[in-house]
């Protein structure tokens, strides 16, 4: 049983721990121990007001606001406490985070030992190379076949050619007229408004 | 006919029959009768959360244990002695320890065996993110939040953590003022 082995070893910032967290623990049992001597105060107070005794119910209501102002520095000084002890908790997780970073770190560098930027470029260019090589044997593959084929892909092309002519003849537009169209009448009209517009510019 | 008590007990019927707070002569019927109370005992120390009984919760009245030790309506109790002999039964079966020990006037209860309050405790640290910290023993004892370990008396808690650390999910620090403990994750097999 390996067991033992996985439990770390009490180091100095645990017993520093320990020591904060105790000494947080005294101040609530302080704390706890005022607040009951506040409660027995005011039943005190009241008792007292009830017999009468108005001068003893003021002490004891005097006592009750001196321990109620011990409560409120106890209080300050816990949640100092507290504080530094989650501080001290923080910093503990930093460190461990820091920890993790390195190691990833280091795991990272030696992937990039096994993987450097020379050999990366050297496999680019061979692989460029065998791909280029390659295109020019496809090439060569193809020229020897097409010097057979080309002569009947021609002659199919040329077949298809004078099939289509037919439906796709150039469109027969109107031929541009040569003279003036006749119009008699629409003369007048255009006239007219040429006489009012010469009108108008001259009035300007 | 089973009484229910003011704190929500339900008492077994055999509670309200007056042979019940005697000691009964004939061993046989003596020995059910221990067994009875024995478990009476254990599953109301197990409702109210009692940790310790003690002889003077027999000699007195006022204490946690009146519900159970006193019938007023058969006007019975049990007697001093007859309750010495319980415990004497309690700690036998391993139910009980004498506590403190090398007395014999109380004893504490094991309603639940260190071992289960070991795998409470790891349970609770579990859920409440405390595993791998430091924590004092009043932090466990007296948490801000109630849990269910709030109020088990110091002795207990330390076996607890003494089955813990033998799966290895437990280690005590001591400082010069008080102790810690320090939880591990773990499954204890």
């Amino acid at each position: 049983m390996g067991g033992n082995q996985s439990i770390p070893k009490i180091t100095a910032q645990d017993r520093a721990i320990l020591d904060l967290k105790l000494q947080r623990d005294k101040l609530k049992q302080y704390q706890k121990k005022i607040q009951t001597v506040l409660d027995r105060e005011h039943e005190i107070a009241k008792a007292q007001l009830a017999a009468g005794r108005k001068d003893r119910a003021i002490v004891a209501l005097r006592r009750r606001k001196y321990q109620e102002s011990l409560l409120q520095k106890t209080d300050t000084q816990l949640e100092t406490l507290e504080q530094l002890v989650s501080t001290i908790e923080f910093s503990l997780v930093e460190v461990s985070v820091l920890h993790g970073l390195k190691q990833g770190n280091e795991v990272l560098k030696e992937i990039h030992k096994q993987m450097n930027v020379e050999s990366v470029e050297k496999l680019m260019e061979e692989t460029a190379e065998a791909q280029a090589y390659q295109r020019e044997i496809d090439e060569m593959l193809t020229t020897t076949l097409t010097l057979d084929e080309e002569e009947s892909v021609q002659l199919e092309l040329r077949a298809l050619q004078a099939e289509q002519e037919p439906e796709t003849a150039p469109v027969k537009l109107p031929t541009v007229p040569t003279s003036e169209p006749i119009v008699t009448e629409p003369d007048e009209h255009i006239a007219i408004p040429e006489q009012q517009r010469a009108k108008v510019a001259l009035e300007a | 006919m089973a009484r229910l008590t003011p704190t929500g007990y339900l008492l077994p019927s055999i509670h309200s029959v007056p042979p019940f707070f005697t000691e009964q002569p004939n061993p046989t019927t003596q020995a059910t009768l221990t067994e009875q109370w024995t478990r009476l005992i254990l599953s109301y120390a197990r409702h109210r959360r009692l940790f310790f009984i003690r002889i003077e919760d027999a000699e007195t009245t006022g204490g946690d244990w009146d519900e159970v030790l006193r019938n007023e309506q058969i006007n019975r109790r049990v007697m001093p002695a007859h309750l010495s002999s319980l415990l004497a039964t309690l700690v036998a079966k391993n139910l009980a320890v004498y506590e403190p020990p090398k007395q014999t006037r109380s004893v504490l209860l094991f309603w639940r065996s260190p071992e289960e309050w070991g795998e409470t405790l790891h349970e609770w640290a579990t859920s409440t993110g405390q595993l791998n910290t430091i924590l004092t023993f009043y932090e466990i004892e007296d948490p801000p939040v109630p849990s269910p370990l709030s109020g088990i008396p110091t002795a207990l808690l330390r076996k607890a953590i003494a089955s813990l650390s033998k799966t290895g999910r437990a280690q005590i620090i001591g400082a010069a003022d008080g102790e810690g403990v320090r939880l591990f994750a773990g499954t204890g097999k």
